[in-house]
């Protein structure tokens, strides 16, 4: 393995690259990633931004980016990705850019881009071995418009759309291993209250060629429910209760990057945010609570030594 | 023609006040429009919404020009430019404040005589964003001042526009419109129907004519970096992340990877700085820091120690 720039806390960045002003709400656990990976990209990145919450980012006239952005419509980010990928290797093959003036290409989605409407743009990119990177920042529903629900929200979590006593019937999509099934260079799940871990991966995928898809758990005050200062709180405990595996995929295998000791009870996670709070009120879902802790289990056997 | 404009934060309600107002209207016989001003605004940010109704069919359409009523969730609103709160006030216009000052106070700041009224805001309330039934007591009180909103009707509006929140908190909404709408009782009709603008009357708010350019040059393509800097999102902030220098172990910066708006930096001594012109004030350093060296404190408290000098 490579060397990593950073081996402790005190390795990561201390001053910011991506700019400040932004309209995401305050707390966003989206934004939390995005800028942590932005630290490690740099500024020279072309961003392919698919509609969701990260669109507000670039509102003309205002951005918070040093390089460049680009809106494309929710199922085609991958597409256009690919287009500007081709356009910068032929300025690159001309003579017209020097390789220092190249751009990494980085496609931006939601998760309602990347499990569901853009997944099939993304299945042929990686087929065409497009070399470029997919960060979906997932908070777990159609967050821009209200919170509807989408591939990626949890099993039993209140949506605008899911408001029964029993919330969301559906399961949250596997998109990793989806995605890994199409033998990609490099697959991982991140999360901003790990920033070390989150670093590590970003660094990787940035020296890679070939497509390098990564899923950021975005804990979202507004969508979720829960006061804005909990996102990095909320963030630990999905990584704790071992809601959220942080994992990586690289030629053919999958590994865990951290395997969480003594794992709390998902409980401790559900609690905390209102999109939960049918699961508790005004009685305890027992038989709803026991199902998404023994999905929980049943992941991690095997995988916990 | 009624129109009527709410102003607040996002997250304290003023959509549905407008929404609750609006029903109310209609349950009287009017014609109504209510809506909140869309934008990209969030938690925090000042947002406005704004109700018209009328007896006769609406042909008005967009945002309230000249109100006949203004209603404002958070006073701490009043001074922010961007909120917008005094755009377009004439003397008709009656001005209600939800504020633990006193009326006279705001008629002096304002300098706008009697046509200020103020609706007790709870003072043992620190963060302004926690005002969650500002909302209800706001449009409880538009629709007495009205004149023509029967409690009933305000009522019935309520439990229409809440239906689906637990019944606790449809309660609570219930119990702060009616606080609301008895709170107006001596003010019952001060608000006065401002008169029908006719299609002709109608001028041109001040466009700024953009010629007709190719499109090379008209496509809104950025051609600057880091612009979203312009934007002051300090504004947003309720609560001010305070960092004590004696306190802070100078960590592993915790608290500046984990902002999620990345305005804390370090500075050449190892100490985090925060940058207060757009921190959102989500207080996310205040629970992550391993020292407790950050504190929370009221955002009106903190500018006005900065204001004496204290
Ligand atoms: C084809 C299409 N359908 C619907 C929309 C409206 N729309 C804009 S953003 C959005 C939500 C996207 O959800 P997600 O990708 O999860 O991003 P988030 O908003 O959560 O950040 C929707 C439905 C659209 N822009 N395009
Ligand atoms: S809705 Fe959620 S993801 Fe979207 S900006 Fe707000 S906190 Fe971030
Ligand atoms: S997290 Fe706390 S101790 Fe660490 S640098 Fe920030 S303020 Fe100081
Ligand atoms: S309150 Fe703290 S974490 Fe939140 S934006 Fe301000 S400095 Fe950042
Ligand atoms: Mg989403």
């Amino acid at each position: 393995m490579t060397e990593t720039l950073f081996k402790h806390m005190r390795d990561l960045p201390s001053s910011h690259l991506l700019g400040t002003g932004t309209p995401t709400c305050a707390g966003c656990g989206g934004l939390q990633a995005l800028h942590q990976i932005y630290d490690v990209f740099g500024g020279k990145t072309v961003f392919v931004n698919a509609a969701g919450c990260m669109t507000l980012l670039s509102v003309y006239p205002f951005t918070p980016f040093r390089g460049s952005w680009l809106y494309t419509a929710m199922a085609c980010a991958p597409a256009g990705a690919q287009g500007i990928r081709d356009a910068l290797d032929i300025l690159l093959e001309k003579g017209q850019i020097s390789a220092d003036e190249d751009l990494q290409t980085v496609v931006l989605t939601g998760d309602g881009a990347a499990y569901g409407m853009g997944l099939s743009a993304t299945s042929s990119a990686i087929e065409r071995g497009l070399d470029f990177i997919y960060l979906c920042y997932d908070n777990e529903g159609y967050g821009n418009t209200g919170q509807q629900y989408s591939e990626a929200t949890p099993h039993a979590a209140r949506t605008s759309t899911s408001k029964g006593p029993q919330g969301y019937p559906g399961n949250k999509k596997d998109l990793f291993s989806i995605w890994a099934a199409h033998k990609p260079r490099y697959v991982a799940t991140v999360i901003g209250a790990e920033p070390l871990d989150l670093a590590r991966k970003i660094e990787k995928a940035r020296e890679m060629p070939g497509p390098r898809l990564i899923i950021a758990l975005s804990p979202c005050p507004t969508g979720w429910d829960f006061s804005p200062d909990a996102t990095t709180d909320i963030g630990r405990l999905a990584v704790r209760t071992g809601i959220w595996p942080l994992k990586e995929y690289e030629n053919g295998k999958v590994v865990h990057t951290r395997i969480p000791r003594k794992r709390l009870p998902v409980e401790d996670y559900l609690k905390r945010q209102g999109r939960f709070s049918h699961l508790f009120e005004p009685v305890r879902k027992e038989a709803l609570l026991a199902e998404i802790q023994g999905r929980v289990d049943a992941y991690w056997e095997g995988i916990e030594g | 023609m009624y129109r009527i404009r709410f102003h607040g934060r996002g997250g304290q309600g003023m959509k549905t006040a407008s929404r609750i107002l609006g029903t109310a209207f209609f349950l009287e016989g009017f014609e109504v429009q209510d809506a909140p001003r869309y934008g990209a605004e969030r938690r925090g940010a000042p947002i406005f919404a704004y109700v018209r109704a009328s007896r006769s069919p609406i042909h008005e359409r967009g945002i309230i020009r000249h109100p006949d009523l203004v209603i404002v969730a958070d006073d701490s609103l009043v001074p922010v430019p961007a909120a917008g709160v005094l755009a377009g006030v004439t003397g008709d216009t009656l001005l209600l404040i939800s504020t633990t000052e006193t009326a006279a106070t705001w008629r002096d700041r304002l300098n706008l005589g009697d046509a200020v009224l103020t609706l007790p805001a709870p003072p043992e309330v620190e963060d302004r964003l926690e005002l969650r039934f500002a909302g209800a007591a706001c449009a409880g009180a538009a629709a007495r001042l009205t004149g023509v909103i029967s409690e009933a009707s305000l009522e019935q509006a309520l439990q229409e526009e809440l239906a689906g929140l637990p019944a606790g908190v449809v309660e609570k909404n219930r119990e702060k419109a009616l606080e609301g709408y008895a709170l107006m009782a001596a003010h019952e009709g001060r608000v006065k129907a401002g008169a029908k603008v006719s299609a002709r009357a109608y001028s041109a708010p001040d466009w700024i004519d953009l010629a007709f350019e190719k499109a090379r040059i008209s496509a809104p393509a950025i051609h600057a970096a880091l612009t979203s800097e312009k934007m002051p999102t300090g504004l947003w902030r309720t609560m001010r992340p305070v960092i004590d220098r004696e306190h802070c172990k100078r960590c592993w910066w915790i608290c500046s990877s984990s902002c999620p708006d990345g305005v804390i930096d370090i500075d050449a001594e190892n100490h985090p700085r925060i940058d207060y012109e757009h921190c959102k004030g989500c207080l996310t350093c205040v629970t992550v820091c391993p020292s407790h060296a950050i504190r929370a404190v009221p955002e009106h408290q903190a500018v006005t120690a900065e204001e004496t000098g204290a």
